[in-house]
């Protein structure tokens, strides 16, 4: 069955494989999942400790940032694993995302920020988006003792577990990475209002408003190109999460559906062994196959220093296992019959979770696009 | 014969470099990226015999037969040179069919007989297995052999037989035995075509060229000593011949040659301003791109000195469809062009794109190789595991 191949020469990777298991046999993600959405919650905050004490959420950060200093292979094999056990708390957005921000700037402040991310105490999401995914608008305005930073963020995860806010603003023109506290400081320094709505796969998602928050010189993490720089490579390696996770949801729908298809009897047998339902469990274990061997490639490309290689296979590996997962766990659900159609049935859960990983930081359609307009400037610019 | 470096000690881009260095000098310009995909031999003959002069014909026959002797790693590196340099496929049923099963199975009477002939060119070989009743259900064939004295008296008819009217032996599978379970009784046989009784007539494709043909038999008298191995277990030999090669059929060559083509178009008419039409290209790019990838997780199975399981043909299925899909939106590019079956010109140098050529063309790989839903099939049953009715 379809999985992410890798070399392992000191068996780190059939280690840390195992632990996601071993981890999944003791938390029924899906029934995690199922409570968090009756709670209205953004994040289980037990299981996310116990995915730190893993060492999980630290896995890329170097060790003086209390990370273990890992590197794609490992972070491949983890997510894939993730997804595998439908353990859907928000590790790409959550733990990926940020961490690598913070690593990247590297300064004590974004350190102390990145330690208490990795040993689960702190969480701290990214805001940058605005309601339709782009950029927001967040403005630090003043100098000095007189700053200030307004604005609404979209698609904020754990807003509402949030220990601090990590704001991607911009001051004239150029970028600032603040650090806030989550709750409102002191009286008249201005408010945060966190609201949100229910998302797909049973975690709510943050709307955050700013307005004229007092900031202080110290809670500015970084400023100018460096952020921006940050951004783009902490961008690049969540993506690269992401398409390892939605290779696990998918390869894990196909077995289930595959399985299910053999135990499923109607006219006198197995509904496997007709060929038309052979036919379209085919086409899904092709799909996860490309999938796989996208984020193999992936892993190659980013560990081989060729950055605009390594930018390709990741746009290339997302876009692939996004369109497979989803693919794979729609036809999953067609595939296990009315019972697909209830709550009840966990397969309908990798639906949702296969889409709200897809929809991240950029649908395969626009994934393909990118690769293509870097493609032709390369060219055009060889010629 | 020239005695050779050991090629497999090389790494793979020392290789590489060797190989691409002589071919690029050795192979005539006018036979590269030809729009025919099987010329016949005596278009090709000049590079066949340049190849086998180097020796160089026939890339993993043993050294000891006059082949490199390469590995499955260097095998790909091979192919991928041949591809990317534009080289014309030359009749090859004799390297790459019936020379392994001569070398696996034959005698050696028959080693010593047709190996060396086959480098010379003086034998060039045809494939008979399908027939009208037989296709994909190739074992339900019914060309029958009677044993007569010391010779088999043959009956019946071959079809799809590609190059025969070019070739002057054939690799038969005959019937020699009628059994209840139909994979027993099959027999390899090598005949000759100008055999009494032998009418070859060649069958015009969709391409409107001869290139593959029926054979009919009608009281053919064949020598027993032309058996391979045993009588009546030739299945087991014709299907053991394909090891590590199953993964050239899915081989991004075809598809990768076909996209330049579609990108030459494309810009030459003003495709690229296109939205819709820089949506789909840019899905067919990333196909490609993807089948690389998943291409190179079974080639470093072989690199690793692995064998291939029955997955391969996923690259097969995959690779064959995507040529039909990248052919297609040419058909879309062209618009009113599309009416016509010559080549489209492009730019002002007097390039022409075979829109049609590659179009026709790419209706046969999902066909040919045991079609596309055999191979489904198949993987249902060896990888995925599903039950039988």
């Amino acid at each position: 069955m379809p999985k992410i191949i890798l070399d392992d020469p000191d068996q780190t990777l059939s280690m840390l494989r195992e632990s996601v298991e071993t981890l999944a046999t003791r938390v029924d993600g899906a029934a995690r999942l199922r409570r968090r959405r009756a709670d209205g919650g953004d994040l289980d905050r037990d299981l996310w400790s116990e995915m730190a004490a893993a060492g999980w959420l630290g896995l890329l950060l170097p060790e003086d940032m209390g990370g273990s200093a890992l590197g794609p292979a490992e972070l491949a094999v983890l997510a894939e694993g993730l997804g595998r056990n439908l353990l859907t708390e928000p590790f790409a957005a959550l733990a990926v995302l940020p961490g690598q921000i913070l690593s990247a700037i590297g300064t004590p402040a974004a350190a102390t920020i990145a330690q208490g991310l990795a040993d689960g105490s702190r969480i701290t999401p990214l805001l940058w988006q605005d309601a339709q995914g782009a950029r927001a608008p967040l403005t630090l305005a003043g100098n000095g003792e007189a700053m200030t930073l307004s604005g609404t963020a979209h698609f904020v995860t754990a807003a509402a577990s949030a220990t601090d806010l990590l704001v991607l603003s911009e001051r004239d023109g150029v970028p600032a990475l603040v650090v806030l506290p989550a709750r409102n400081g002191p009286a008249g320094s201005g408010g945060i209002t966190v609201s949100s709505r229910p998302g797909l796969d049973g975690a709510t998602i943050g709307q955050v408003t700013l307005s004229d928050v007092a900031v202080a010189q110290d809670q500015i993490l970084a400023q100018g190109t460096a952020v921006e720089t940050a951004l783009q490579a902490a961008i690049q390696i969540t993506r690269f999460a992401l398409a390892a996770e939605l290779a696990g949801v998918g390869a894990k729908a196909l077995e289930d559906t595959v399985a299910y298809t053999r135990d499923r009897v109607q006219f006198g047998q197995s509904i496997a062994s007709f060929q038309v339902i052979q036919h379209r469990l085919v086409d899904m274990w092709s799909d996860a196959e490309f999938a796989c061997s996208a984020v193999t490639n992936a892993v190659e490309m980013l560990t081989e220093d060729t950055p605009a290689a390594a930018a390709q296979a990741v746009l290339a590996a997302k876009a692939r296992a996004g369109d497979s997962a989803v693919t794979i766990t729609r036809r999953a659900i067609h595939l296990h019959g009315a019972m697909g159609f209830t709550d009840e049935c966990n397969i309908g859960l990798f639906n949702k979770r296969a889409i709200t990983l897809n929809a991240m930081l950029g649908q395969s359609e626009d994934l393909r696009l990118e690769f293509l307009a870097q493609e032709m400037a390369t060219k055009s610019t060889a010629a | 014969m020239s005695t050779h470096p050991d090629y497999n000690a090389m790494s793979d881009a020392e290789f590489r470099k060797i190989f691409r260095d002589w071919v690029d000098v050795n192979c005539p310009q006018h036979l590269r990226f030809m729009r025919k995909q099987r010329p016949t031999f005596d278009e090709v003959a000049d590079w066949y015999h340049a190849l086998n002069d180097k020796g160089w014909l026939s890339p993993v026959w043993p050294v000891d037969y006059g082949g490199m002797g390469l590995d499955a790693a260097k095998h790909i590196v091979y192919v991928e040179e041949w591809a990317r340099l534009g080289c014309p496929r030359i009749p090859d049923h004799g390297i790459g069919l019936t020379g392994p099963l001569l070398i696996e199975h034959g005698s050696d009477e028959q080693k010593a007989e047709f190996l060396p002939k086959i480098l010379t060119g003086e034998h060039v070989w045809c494939q008979g297995y399908s027939e009208p009743g037989a296709g994909s259900d190739l074992a339900s064939l019914r060309t029958q052999a009677v044993r007569d004295g010391d010779d088999f008296i043959v009956n019946g008819q071959k079809i799809w037989t590609t190059l025969a009217h070019c070739a002057n032996w054939i690799l038969l599978l005959v019937r020699t035995t009628k059994s209840d379970k139909r994979q027993h009784g099959i027999t390899v046989l090598l005949v000759e075509l100008s055999s009494p009784g032998v009418l070859v007539r060649p069958i015009k494709n969709l391409r409107e060229e001869e290139d593959f043909c029926e054979v009919f038999f009608e009281n053919v008298r064949v020598p027993a000593r032309n058996v391979v191995g045993e009588v009546d277990v030739g299945w087991a030999l014709a299907k053991s011949v394909l090891g590590h090669e199953r993964i050239f059929l899915g081989a991004p060559s075809r598809p990768e040659y076909a996209l330049t083509r579609l990108e030459i178009l494309a810009r030459d008419r003003g495709a690229f301003e296109d939205a819709a039409f820089r949506s789909r290209y840019a899905r067919l790019r990333l196909d490609l791109y993807d089948l690389g990838s998943a291409f190179e997780r079974f080639a470093k199975v072989l690199r690793e000195g692995g064998t291939l399981g029955a997955d391969v043909s996923v690259l097969k299925i995959f690779c064959s469809e995507l040529y039909q899909r990248i052919t297609e939106e040419m058909l879309t590019v062209a618009g009113e062009e599309a009416r016509y079956y010559d080549d489209l010109p492009v730019g002002d140098a007097g390039g022409a794109i075979d829109v049609m050529n590659l179009y026709l063309d790419s209706r046969a790989p999902a066909i040919f190789g045991g079609s596309n839903e055999i191979q489904r099939g198949i993987l249902a049953k060896a990888v995925l595991g599903l039950p039988s009715r």
